[in-house]
């Protein structure tokens, strides 16, 4: 066990530098001066001077990297020109929508698609399973921010059931946070779900066709029964992966939701940074992100050598 | 994703027209629901060349957010009173340009890249799988932003973007596959008469994998024209002139009230081409699949 942790913890370092080099090279070598492309073209010399010292572009190309490195371990991420902001002070600010809407769509499209895949799988081949299917084909085709649309159309102006912009801090006011987040979140989950569902459809007609499976239902389990009893919980193991990889896709999605909901949190704070040619922020946002994504991971590497133990030993004959 | 690796035989070219006919009857409905999608889009995309009801970017200012159904303006006309129609017929040119693009080259170098890590020896493929894998766990958007902060927005950044991140799906699905056909006993054999390893990997390895390939391909093509129209509305991807679906939704958000009718045209259209190349996908992966079409062929 000490070894897969090992491992992992490996891979985590190893790809956060490989990361974190790609971003900087990325940054500082595409298209041409950091300077240029955040002040324009028509910048008076004293200011492109001025800036090019402040944020070290004098320096040799490995100073800055391993500069810029020390800064984000010590939580220094940067100052927003644009905005005169501290970085990090105003992540920290917008992490609530964020964290509320990656979080929720965890909550809401987890516990769904097991329900979904494992109703597919246990009637995989009668129409029931048919429906789900085509949920789940129109589910991954159709954009998150148009859902999001869709829904604040719906439910925001049509029915004024619910608000279709904004966000109130849980601590203010909960009940009414949580109302500002219901249609983000439920945007947000569609794709998520659809994907998912499929996975644990695939894993769950996997299982059923075990050796232990057809022993439960010998002993007279029925289908259904056995595959809730003992289906889901080894299925479980190959989808804990999926779900990591979705953290991903949830995170991108929050992006986009944050977009359309207008809610103040990171990823409505990485697309102005964008839009506003803030090289500096984006590169730190980024590198934040991909790091918390790492981590994520790395812990679910960790959880999936204690689930089973077989992963622990077979990796070191395959990959 | 490795595990649906689907290794066929070759089939005899020479088969008669009932058995073509029987072949054709025992394809999967999502292949021809995707192929219709697909040649409707492409189609249109065509048309668009040689044809579109109003020229680009022509101003009816006379007719501004004419509702659907104007006499002259079928599906109406957006804020500015341009025409709807013309407008997604170019979005689907600039939709299938950076699709095409994007997916053709994260194809190339992602198989490339992943057929170099099945070939290369044991020492290099687990940390090098490991970091496909990583790179698989990043999300496409935040390259995006990274890309689009220094390059500013546009059509080459969400092409960039959509390639950057295509590339280790691309390389991830190849590994896994290739390596089982490197186990294999020709494999083998070919080596022991002399073959070297990239001669194997293009005469062996490729033909054997090439029907995933297919399959990878109509998938990424589907994430591509998500992506596209994702980083489009906002405000990342294409800019004005240039017609694009995403955008086209970003302008109709602050007409939520006002023209509710005009978003649902544009998403329509992403969702339908999507899904279109999302059945062809799944269509082919059956119809590919020996052992599924052997059961359905019975």
């Amino acid at each position: 066990m000490l070894k897969h942790i090992f491992r992992s913890f490996f891979t985590l370092i190893f790809a956060a530098l490989v990361g974190s080099v790609v971003v900087f090279v990325l940054l500082r070598q595409l298209g041409g001066d950091v300077v240029t492309a955040m002040l324009g073209k028509e910048a008076a010399p004293i200011d492109v001077s001025y800036l090019r010292e402040e944020l070290g572009l004098n320096q040799p190309l490995i100073v800055q990297y391993l500069n810029w490195l020390g800064d984000i371990a010590r939580g220094d991420l940067g100052t927003s020109y644009a905005m005169k902001l501290d970085v990090f002070t105003e992540m920290m600010r917008r992490l609530g929508p964020t964290a509320m809407l990656t979080i929720g769509g965890l909550i809401v499209s987890v516990p769904l698609s097991l329900i979904l895949g494992t109703y597919s799988a246990i009637n995989a081949k009668k129409i029931r399973s048919g429906f789900v299917d085509v949920f789940t084909t129109v589910g991954i085709a159709v954009p998150t921010f148009w859902v999001g649309l869709l829904f604040a159309l719906l439910f925001g102006v049509r029915l004024g059931w619910l608000p279709t912009g904004g966000y109130i801090p849980f601590t203010e006011d909960p009940l009414q946070s949580i109302r500002s987040v219901i249609l983000p979140v439920a945007a947000l989950s569609l794709g998520v779900t659809s994907v998912f569902t499929r996975y644990v459809r695939t894993a769950m007609l996997d299982v059923m066709n075990e050796d232990f499976m057809r022993s439960a239902m010998a002993r007279g389990r029925t289908r259904r029964g056995a595959a809730i009893i003992h289906g889901v919980r080894n299925a479980s193991i190959p989808l804990v992966t999926v779900a990591a990889l979705q953290f991903g896709q949830l995170i991108a999605g929050a992006v986009v939701v944050e977009n359309v909901f207008v809610l103040p949190g990171i990823g409505r704070l990485i697309v102005i940074s964008t839009l506003g040619r803030e090289v500096v922020v984006v590169q730190s946002l980024a590198m934040v992100l991909m790091l918390i994504i790492l981590i994520l991971n790395f812990l679910v590497d960790i959880a999936y050598g204690f689930l089973d133990p077989r992963i622990r030993d077979k990796e070191s004959v395959d990959v | 994703m490795s595990d649906t690796s689907t290794i066929t035989a070759h089939t005899p070219e020479d088969v008669s027209v009932s058995r073509l006919r029987k072949r054709l009857r025992a394809l999967p409905i999502t292949l021809y629901l995707g192929g219709t999608l697909i040649s409707l889009f492409v189609f249109v995309v065509l048309v668009s060349f040689i044809w579109t009801p109003y020229p680009a970017n022509k101003l009816n200012l006379a007719n501004r957010m004419a509702p659907p159904g104007t006499p002259g303006f079928l599906l109406g006309t957006d804020r500015a009173g341009r025409d709807v129609i013309t407008e997604l017929m170019l979005g689907a040119r600039n939709s299938l340009y950076v699709s095409v693009v994007s997916t053709v080259v994260a194809m190339f170098v992602g198989t490339l890249i992943g057929l170099s890590i099945a070939g290369s020896n044991k020492m290099l493929q687990r940390p090098l799988t490991r970091l496909v894998d990583t790179g698989l766990a990043l999300p496409g958007i935040l390259t995006a932003m990274v890309i689009a902060a220094k390059l500013g927005a546009g059509n080459t950044t969400a092409t960039i973007a959509i390639i950057a991140w295509q590339i280790p799906v691309a390389a991830r699905v190849t590994i896994g596959p290739a390596r089982q056909i490197l186990a294999l006993d020709y494999v083998e054999a070919a080596y022991s008469y002399g073959r070297k390893k990239p001669y194997v990997i293009r005469h062996h390895v490729l033909p054997n994998i090439s029907p995933l390939l297919i399959v990878l391909g109509s998938v990424m093509f589907a994430a591509a024209i998500l992506i596209e129209a994702a980083l489009a509305f906002l405000g990342v991807g294409v800019q004005p002139p240039t017609s694009s679906w995403g955008r086209f939704l970003n302008e109709t958000q602050s007409l939520l009230e006002a023209a509710p009718y005009l978003m649902f045209f544009p998403g329509i259209a992403i969702v339908l081409t999507t899904l279109g190349f999302n059945l062809l996908g799944d269509g082919l992966r059956t119809a590919l699949d020996p052992q599924q079409s052997r059961s359905g062929l019975a």
